[in-house]
């Protein structure tokens, strides 16, 4: 199954990316001097040879504010997106074995969630926690905002499988909903799950991004959102200093696109006719 | 023969693949079908029977390409037309189709009378509509169906016998020389196969179809409906007969071979054993020298593989095998 | 009336749902701000600056207090009180409820930042150019998007391949990525197209044909900003939809029998339209929320602005209000689609009627 996915040049690009960007995040403060409090500069001084990006508004280098932003994010985007996994998957697994009321109950909550825009719930949510907005909290809200695609994708598929011969014997043998969950439902899903986490990820980053740009951000650590939200703040866009938002922007879309491109790759590979 | 309905003669088809290979699909059939006659074929999958069919019916699309030989329907060919010209005069007018899966083949957001009004429009821009729809409920009532509720219902409102009927209705709407059935039956329960295969022996009857290639891997449904039967392996027709002579007394390795794989549970066979031929057939990219079934057949000898195989005229009908007797 | 009517029966059952939904985002809008600690009543105080005593910062607080219906007041109007002569607080419960009752009468409170001006007003001001710029946008992107995915799927050849990675690409972007890039691009580096605001600094909006001609110069970026991103999504997914529709038996079976190309491709279209709309339906929450975003990074003076503006002053009612608004909006919008897709798809149809 994985030499498949190695074999579709989309999967080697996208996880590629993203491999890279996650290698950077982690191991670049050891080769290099991470410093987002010291200011080192004037405020906005172009690229140089000292400071590759230059500096924002407090006169603090650009790089190090980049990669402790690019840790951030990646570590919010992950967090929601396994917060949304989870979520999504276990309602959606719940419901689509069960069918029925329970399953119909499930359904009109999910889609109650699915028309209220995200953003709206995530900038009600982040408006009233005004200073205790943690990264770990922040990722916790977005994941619990932006479950409901994967509920609806796990739902269709775990219905799919509710007719399964191995599901009827084990309900005849006496199993309990639980156990066949876990035990002939999920096994099977597992690698739609994780096309799901994928996505879900994706869109942790992408909400991460919007919300901290609204000035809904992390409190005290500095995130690629917050980074952009500084940089329009502070008049870096008439200014033309463009290393201030460029980079943050560019790492944001490399991100997410490299996730989406996996996540297209992996589709191709695993082949879901289920996908309906 | 001027009373042929449909003339194939020496027709070879081939398919390109990305990379450039030839894929010699049909390599070299030849038959001829009269008019209340049904052909049946049977061979494999992959032994060419729909490659056949789509050249038969002038489907010459990339990457599909006629090779060369000759189809001729009613004595006119249809090699050498445009594929728009094709669509006009052949598709649905002279040659027809019965698709597999009748099932699906509904467009499911287009009424019935819709759907059938498109074909007609789409051979004769200048019928009326209402005259169409009279048409319609004529033919429709002719083979069977409550022709003003089905006409005006969409396909999910139909059963699963009434979709198979309204297929044949709007396949044979205009009165096509030649019918091809593909598996018509194959998603069908027992009743239903019995009241499709009736209907279309009824429209044969009734002049509205003059003949049927009918093509399926059922022994008992190729029996039952075919007057003669043809034979294919990779790419050739390997025995072309009548029906008792291919079933009951077969001559070439390959059919003999076939229909002992293909017993069911008839009184005679009930004692014989069903045999699943053993290997696969050959590469058609490749050419081939000498007998395309050497690799596989049990009364193989030394020179099979080395000699070209011809049609040649054995106990009244057509095999391809020069031991065959 | 309703046994006989199935179409009646079904849009009453999808705008019960709707209603339903409503009371849950009413509902959402009025408990989730009020999780927090913050005080809106403490934001004001804290401007009105200047040396005041404890007795009248007292006395306004609680005059406060009393107009954003936080504490209790009899029949009278006057503040109810404690043994110990501190104002008795208004149970949330109550406070929901005279929220529920002031929302459909159309009164949303008053603005914190903007004291006193009441939020229904500002919303006033802002929601017209919120419409004016999303609703035009997001329907012409789809439309044209759907028509390019459609085309590349059909032609397949040099116009697919040039057309699916851009499409990819654009729908891969994140919202406010192709905004801030037009704005620095097109505004302030080749300052080609205004970037900041909806209309020349200085005028004053009215039908003028002036007012309108420099409304609608400042409308071109942030219109390309969301209509790009729609156009990107909707081809990439109309794409999926007819490489499917034309592999289908149907479509096969259609050729067989000789049926003309162009209405060949009409059945493609037609029944790739229909998941796409109510995909559409789904896709309107996120499309809105991007299109905010894009209005913040443009200073366009819709809900955007007005959002943002209120999240960065802590204004409480202003934000409820408007998040309260667009999601009605978005509501709407889905009921709508909901509705169509009920007509056009025979299916639909078909089940309500009840299939024989």
């Amino acid at each position: 199954m994985f030499r498949g996915l190695l074999k579709s040049p989309a999967f080697v690009v996208g996880a590629g990316l993203f491999l890279l960007t996650i290698l950077v995040a982690l191991f670049a403060p050891l080769f290099m001097n991470v410093d987002t409090q010291t200011r080192v500069g004037l405020a906005y001084m172009p690229p140089s040879s000292e400071h590759w990006l230059g500096t924002d508004h407090l006169g603090i280098d650009m790089v190090s504010l980049l990669i402790a932003g690019l840790r951030a994010s990646l570590h919010v985007g992950f967090l929601a997106g396994i917060v949304a996994t989870i979520v999504g998957t276990l309602i959606g697994v719940y419901g689509g074995y069960k069918g029925g009321l329970i399953d119909d109950v499930l359904t009109v909550a999910t889609n109650l969630f699915l028309v209220i825009p995200s953003l709206i719930v995530l900038i009600l949510l982040s408006s009233s926690l005004d200073e205790g907005r943690s990264l770990s909290l922040i990722a916790l809200i977005i994941g619990c905002t932006t479950w409901t695609w994967s509920a609806r994708a796990v739902r269709a598929q775990s219905a799919s499988l509710r007719g399964r011969d191995h599901v009827s014997l084990a309900r005849i043998n006496g199993y309990g909903t639980f156990g066949i969950v876990t035990l002939h439902i999920l096994p099977y899903l597992l690698s739609y799950i994780f096309m799901v986490f994928i996505l879900q990820t994706a869109t942790g980053i992408l909400s991460e991004a919007s919300i901290s740009m609204l000035g809904l951000g992390p409190y005290d650590s500095v995130s690629l959102g917050k980074i952009l939200n500084e940089a329009i703040r502070n008049e870096a866009l008439t200014d033309g200093a463009w290393w201030a938002f460029v980079p943050a922007m560019v790492l944001v879309t490399i991100i997410a696109f490299a996730l989406y491109v996996i996540n297209t790759a992996m589709e191709g590979v695993f082949n879901p006719r289920l996908r309906k | 023969m001027s009373d042929a309905v449909l003339e194939v003669e020496d027709l070879r088809v081939h398919y390109l693949t990305r990379f450039g290979t030839r894929v010699q699909a049909v390599d070299g059939v030849s038959f001829s079908l009269k008019e209340g006659e049904i052909l049946g074929i049977a061979g494999e999958s992959g032994c060419g029977k729909t490659t056949l069919v789509s050249g038969c019916m002038g489907l010459y699309i990339p990457p599909l390409h006629h090779t060369s030989g000759d189809v001729r329907i009613a004595g006119k060919s249809i090699i050498g037309m445009s594929l728009e010209q094709n669509r006009k005069e052949v598709l649905g007018r002279r040659i027809s189709m019965i698709p597999q899966g009748a099932l699906n083949s509904l467009n499911p957001t287009r009424k019935i009378k819709d759907l059938a009004t498109d074909m007609i429009l789409s051979h004769d821009e200048s019928a009326d509509k209402r005259d169409i729809y009279e048409r319609l409920r004529e033919r429709f009532e002719r083979i069977g169906l409550d022709a003003a509720h089905v006409l005006n219902a969409y396909p999910v409102q139909l059963p699963a016998g009434t979709k198979q009927r309204v297929v044949i209705g709007i396949s044979t709407l205009l009165n096509p020389k030649v019918v091809v059935a593909d598996e018509p039956t194959s998603a069908l329960d027992v009743s239903t196969q019995k009241a499709v295969i009736r209907l279309l022996f009824d429209l044969m009857d009734q002049g509205i179809i003059a003949s049927m290639l009918f093509i399926t891997h059922e022994l008992p449904l190729l029996r039952h409906v075919s007057s003669r039967i043809a034979v294919m392996y990779a790419g050739e027709i390997v025995e072309l007969g009548t029906t008792e002579q291919v079933i009951f007394d077969p001559r070439q390795p390959y059919t003999k071979a076939l229909m002992g794989s293909m017993l069911s549970a008839e009184p005679g066979q009930r004692d014989r054993k069903p045999v699943a031929i053993e290997g696969a057939p050959p590469n058609l990219a490749v050419p081939i020298k000498g007998c395309r079934f050497a690799e596989r057949c049990p009364s193989v000898r030394p020179d099979c593989k080395e000699t070209k195989q011809v049609i040649r005229l054995v106990a009244g009908r057509e095999v391809r095998c020069q031991y065959a007797s | 009336m309703l046994q006989s009517n199935p179409t009646l029966r079904h849009i009453l059952g999808r705008a019960g749902w709707y209603f339903l939904t409503f009371l849950v985002a009413v509902t959402i809008n009025f408990l989730l701000p009020r999780l927090g600690d913050a005080n809106p009543i403490d934001t004001i105080m804290a401007r009105s600056t200047g040396n005041i005593d404890q007795k009248t910062a007292r006395e306004r607080e609680e005059a406060y207090l009393k107009e954003f219906g936080l504490i209790e007041v009899d029949e009278k109007g006057q503040i109810v009180r404690n043994p110990d002569g501190s104002p008795v607080k208004t149970p949330l419960i109550k406070q929901f409820g005279s929220y529920l009752v002031m929302s459909l009468q159309g009164d949303l409170g008053t603005s914190i930042l903007q004291y006193p001006k009441k939020v229904s007003e500002i919303i006033k001001t802002a929601l017209p150019w919120t419409l004016a710029l999303q609703l035009p946008t997001i329907v012409l992107g789809w439309i044209i998007g759907n028509l390019l995915g459609a085309l590349a799927a059909y032609k397949r050849g040099v116009f697919d391949r040039v057309l699916y990675p851009l499409a990819l690409l654009a729908s891969a972007v994140p919202a406010f990525c192709v905004g801030i890039l037009l704005v620095y691009v097109f505004g302030i580096r080749l300052e080609w197209l205004p970037a900041v605001g909806g209309y020349d600094e200085g005028m004053v909006p009215t039908l003028s044909f002036d007012f309108i001609a420099s409304a609608s110069y400042y409308y071109i970026l942030p219109f390309l900003s969301i209509f790009l991103i729609v156009v990107g999504g909707q081809a990439i997914g109309m794409r999926s939809m007819c490489i499917y529709e034309l592999g289908t038996d149907y479509v096969k079976y259609a050729k067989l029998l000789g049926i003309r190309e162009s209405k060949i491709l009409l059945y493609m279209f037609r029944n790739a339209m229909l998941p796409q709309l109510t995909g559409l339906a789904l896709a309107l929450g996120a499309m809105v929320g991007g299109a905010l975003i894009t209005e913040m990074i443009f200073s366009y003076p819709g809900l955007g602005m007005a959002v943002l503006t209120a999240i960065q002053g802590n204004d409480y009612p202003l934000i409820t209000g408007c998040t309260l608004l667009v999601t009605v909006c978005v509501l709407v919008a889905n009921f709508s689609v909901d509705i169509l897709v009920g007509f056009l798809d025979p299916r639909i149809r078909a089940a309500q009627m009840g299939g024989k």
